[in-house]
């Protein structure tokens, strides 16, 4: 590990360490040992002068604050991280993530693009592409083809109405022999990533959907932190780069919601009326790389040198400092 | 990676990222001694605007970095520089050469920005000594020029008829670095005696004192925590310009390199001395005796079983 921090540091960064105040990234639920360990090989081998250490998530909420939609800076929210081995759902409240709520969900990226792939075999697709480049051809259908449509039903339609209008060629070229090929792209666009919201289609292992998975998560949380965290989810990673995918996820955790409360208020003999819950998804340009992006964000407020561990405190306390959460950014 | 590379890595990935693929950027990021880039696209997505800002510019300017600079740049190199910024280089994407070598040329000079602002005294200083050499006498010749490159240290350079002599001054901040700079040091002169590297330039380490060639400098702070590093460069060593360019690359990051083999030679002690660690724990746990345990009774002759 200290081999990868020296090469990036001296190579990429072309960074004194000794000058320069570092902001690392850890995982959420990270053990404080770990953190202890990066804090000693920092401040002693590196000599830096102050170290952060951020949570991931927590980085990627600040990073929403360039979205239009976001009015005031908060650091509350449920944040949908997914790359390309697992999706993690994670609910942040005031810049602490309340790990005994957090959950897995094993369909990402990864997939996604064998899902893809999948279905061009299928359809047999695949029969002019050389096989080595099936999975960089599925990989690129996906990142470049695909979307998230709000009704299957409709869409299968459409396309079936009007195939040449929605079909899409794809041509690219073999990296050895340089011999042009191209497939077709159908139903694949908008089913790649409907596996989020429909695992069924794609295996059957785990068949609980993303919405309802971000439902869960919230309503395992603090009952006076839940209406902040259904009013701010976040979305940030790769895999929710498609087209649209904010949206159908918005209205499918609003269609969960409404429904409960709507048994609620049956059940109370419609007595009660709900004032009713805001759900909100947010969406912004920097989703590929939200945490380094809110990272970037974070460490360039003036107030980010005040929140950092010196070295002097360092040399008071020991390794222990790091154990301490600190948290700045928030709004108070 | 030992030796550390002269150019900048994200000026390069990022030129040409951007000469093939043009967009809107806003880019600050920094290279060593305190050295500021911005790439930025002001006006227009095509124009690239590349703004260095060096400490020590005015000494630079002062030998002659401007002159250089525009040898090497010529038009991409704009008369005013951005503000808050020493040198600020000017990039129109539609008239960049085509993709080949041409176009690589330009972004891995652009990418030594920093290298060919900083090589202008030691440049001008070999130029001096050759004409010394040759029996000429250019105006302050032999005079001793300083380069405040970072806070507390800096480079002087000398240019005598038969060497050019560069001490640089060094500040450890803490007790395990220094001792581990001097060993490092240590192991220059050492090196030297091995026949196959005779050729190499002399190098000398005073610690506290400065060495006799800067000693009429002024401001010189004469602490516990500074280090001299004087090398002496011979003809051999600038009298070619492939030669001499990859002299003044090498002498240029030679700070950098001392502060960076350091902290990786830290990093690899400390982390052998935790395996080591780690093992002696292990074979500790290993020795340790197993707890008897006999059965314990009741008066009344019943055993106790724990849970």
């Amino acid at each position: 590990m200290e081999r990868y921090w020296e090469q990036s540091i001296f190579k990429y960064l072309r960074a004194e360490p000794e000058d320069h105040y570092f902001l690392l990234t850890e995982p959420p639920l990270n053990p404080p040992e770990n953190r202890e360990s990066t804090a000693e090989i920092f401040f002693e081998s590196f000599n830096i002068p102050g170290l952060y250490i951020a949570v991931q998530a927590v980085l990627a909420l600040a990073a929403s604050w360039t979205s239009g939609k976001v009015t005031e800076r908060t650091l509350t929210g449920t944040v949908i991280d997914s790359g390309d081995g697992v999706t993690h759902v994670i609910p942040v409240a005031e810049g602490y993530v309340i790990g005994s709520a957090i959950k897995h969900i094993p369909i990402a990226g990864r997939d996604i693009t064998q899902f893809v792939l999948n279905l061009l075999r299928e359809r047999g697709e695949m029969v002019n592409v050389p096989p080595e480049d099936h999975l960089r051809v599925a990989g690129k259908v996906k990142e470049n083809y695909s979307y998230v449509c709000q009704d299957i039903v409709k869409e299968f339609r459409k396309y079936d109405v009007e195939p040449y209008k929605y079909f899409q060629r794809f041509e690219a070229e073999h990296s050895v022999t340089g011999r042009q090929y191209g497939i077709d792209v159908g139903y694949e666009r908008f089913l790649a990533p409907e596996i989020f919201f429909n695992p069924e289609i794609y295996q059957s292992d785990f068949l609980t959907p993303l919405p309802e998975v971000v439902d869960e998560v919230i309503r395992q949380s603090p009952i006076d932190v839940r209406r902040g965290l259904y009013n701010n989810i976040v979305l940030s990673g790769g895999s929710t780069m498609f087209d649209h995918f904010g949206q159908r996820l918005k209205r499918d955790i609003k269609q969960i919601v409404d429904r409960r409360i709507q048994a609620s208020e049956t059940a109370s003999g419609s007595a009660m009326r709900s004032s009713g819950l805001d759900v909100n998804v947010i969406s912004h340009k920097r989703q590929r790389y939200a945490v380094w992006f809110g990272g970037s964000l974070l460490a360039s407020l003036p107030d980010f040198y005040g929140a950092c561990h010196t070295k002097a405190a360092y040399e008071e306390v020991g390794p222990s400092i790091c154990r301490r959460y600190q948290i700045f950014g928030s709004a108070t | 990676m030992i030796l550390l590379e002269s150019h900048n890595t994200i000026i390069q990935t990022v030129l040409a990222e951007k000469f093939s693929k043009p967009s809107s950027l806003d880019e600050h990021f920094v290279d060593y001694d305190g050295v500021r880039f911005r790439l930025s696209t002001p006006e227009r997505k095509t124009l690239l605007r590349l703004s260095m800002n060096i400490r020590c510019w005015d000494q630079l300017a002062q030998y002659g970095a401007q002159q250089i600079l525009e040898r090497e740049y010529g038009t991409y190199l704009l008369p005013e520089a951005e503000p808050e910024y020493s040198v600020t280089l000017e990039f129109d994407t539609e008239k960049v050469p085509a993709e080949g070598a041409a176009r690589d040329a330009l972004i891995k000079s652009a990418a030594l920005l920093k290298r060919i602002a900083l090589g202008a005294p030691f440049e001008l200083a070999f130029k001096n000594a050759l004409a010394l050499e040759s029996g000429g006498s250019p105006p302050n010749a032999t005079e001793l020029m300083q380069i405040h490159y970072r806070d507390e240290e800096a480079i002087f350079v000398q240019a005598a008829s038969d060497r050019v002599t560069v001490v640089f001054s060094t500040v450890f901040r803490e007790e395990a670095d220094r001792i581990f700079g001097k060993v490092f040091l240590q192991e220059f002169v050492d090196a030297r005696r091995q026949p196959s590297i005779q050729t190499a330039p002399q190098v000398l380490f005073t610690a506290k004192e400065p060495p006799l060639e800067i000693r009429s400098a002024a401001g010189l702070k004469n602490s516990d925590d500074i280090g001299y590093v004087t090398f002496v460069i011979f003809p051999r060593h600038y009298n070619k310009p492939d030669v001499q360019n990859s002299t003044i690359s090498h002498i240029q990051l030679f700070r950098s390199y001392l502060h960076y083999h350091i902290k990786c030679s830290k990093a690899y002690m400390r982390s052998r001395m935790r395996h080591r660690v780690a093992e002696f724990q292990k074979v500790l746990n290993r020795a340790k005796t197993e707890v008897a345990t006999t059965e314990r009774k009741t008066a009344s002759g019943r055993t106790l079983v724990t849970r």
